[in-house]
């Protein structure tokens, strides 16, 4: 998800082409060609243009709804409906050739991960391990980091590990089972949390976490655009 | 007269190699299930973003040298193979203008939006989640994985939403 206007001018984008299955998207305002995946002009009158990212979600339907009840959702086109992808599409490619591999610590072509890319550093966390998990505790660069698995099991979102305002380092752990609207709780305060990242209840009701940006992706694609990525737990 | 004739055969045949190079390059390097090669890739965006101009000067040189050899070549046959051949340039200068890839997934021309509540969508399908300037905004990965693309403004903010 990019911001579209660059340099005050509002761009259009198209599909133009596939680079190691990462498509190309290309403007119609200057005729430049982008990467999807780091919204970086690779070809044309803009190239090396990075655009702004828009932060965003991969979540289920209903997880979202619950959050955004004044949100809305882009319909299906009924022309093109039958042709649309089913629910686990993206379990479905894992079946789908690839062009590039990257055989190291033991990562298949297309295993799922979720990458992160800040605090200086990259770092892919497996998708299957962390649904397992349900809480992960880990860093990305210096920083620490909390991947939190949502009620519906599926949704998967990140947080800095750090309470703003707060000098000590958090210890959050899960409520099992978890409440309506509640999923951790940090031992200082006794605050719960929801999946949004913020303290619903006790002293730091209120106080949200700082989310941070992770990406689902196939292992070929995060790796040939992350070269240097980290893989927790390997 | 057969010097100029030559002439004319080559500049047609001239036109229909760099028509052909200009349209068939960019779609061998940049095609599914083939790995790109960074050199080639950069090659071939060059070439695809100046192929519609140098296909149409090629389209129009090929058609004037078919001119100038229908008035120096007065066997019937020949006449109409340089025609074909000049015709099959036109060709080529239309086809350097169609985008493959909105053919195979369609883009979203007018994208409509339902409420939250309204939305008949099963609540297990997966989304990508926007929040722009207080505004909310999901995009269903059923759609998004065939369209890839939409061109959105949420939150008055001009963005574009990419799977």
């Amino acid at each position: 998800m990019w911001t579209r206007e660059v340099d005050g001018t509002r761009l259009t984008f198209h599909l133009a082409g596939i680079n190691n299955q990462n498509f190309i998207m290309r403007d119609e305002e200057t005729g430049t060609y982008w990467q999807q995946i780091n919204g970086l002009a690779i070809s044309g009158p803009l190239k090396g243009w990075q655009l702004t990212l828009v932060p965003s979600d991969e979540l289920n339907f209903a997880t979202w709804r619950s959050e955004q009840p004044q949100g809305t959702v882009l319909n299906d086109i009924s022309k093109y409906a039958t042709e649309y992808a089913r629910k686990d599409w993206d379990v479905r490619m894992k079946r789908e050739p690839v062009v590039i591999s990257f055989a190291e610590h033991g990562m298949k072509a297309r295993d799922l991960l979720l990458g992160i890319r800040a605090f200086g550093a990259s770092r892919a966390f497996p998708y299957d391990e962390v649904i397992k998990q349900k809480l992960v505790k880990d860093h990305v660069g210096a920083e620490p980091v909390l991947l939190v698995v949502g009620e519906d099991n599926q949704s998967v979102r990140v947080f800095r590990d750090r309470i703003p305002g707060v000098d000590t380092t958090p210890d959050f752990y899960r409520l099992t089972p978890p409440k309506p609207g509640a999923l951790l709780m940090d031992s200082a305060t006794g605050s719960e949390w929801n999946f949004q990242g913020c303290a619903v209840s006790g002293k730091l009701q209120g106080v949200c976490l700082e989310r941070v940006q992770a990406l689902k992706d196939y292992w070929f694609d995060w790796r040939n655009y992350n070269p240097r990525t980290t893989i927790w737990g390997k | 007269m057969l010097r100029n004739r030559w002439l004319f055969v080559t500049i047609l045949f001239a036109c229909l190699a760099a028509s052909l190079v200009f349209v068939g390059y960019p779609i061998y390097v940049i095609r599914p299930f083939r790995a790109q090669g960074a050199r080639e890739l950069a090659v071939a965006l060059v070439v695809a973003r100046f192929r519609p101009m140098v296909t149409v000067i090629s389209a129009l040189v090929a058609l004037a040298a078919l001119a100038g050899y229908w008035r120096v070549q007065q066997r019937e046959w020949r006449r109409i193979l340089a025609a074909v051949g000049a015709g099959f340039v036109c060709v080529l200068a239309v086809l350097a203008r169609v985008n493959v890839y909105e053919l195979m997934f369609h883009p979203i021309d007018h994208a409509a939006f339902s409420a939250a509540a309204k939305s008949k969508l099963d609540g297990d399908e997966k989304v990508i989640a926007v929040l722009v300037n207080g505004e909310a905004r999901a995009y269903p990965i059923r759609a998004m994985s065939y369209h890839h693309i939409i061109n959105d403004e949420v939150g008055k903010t001009a963005i574009v939403a990419t799977y």
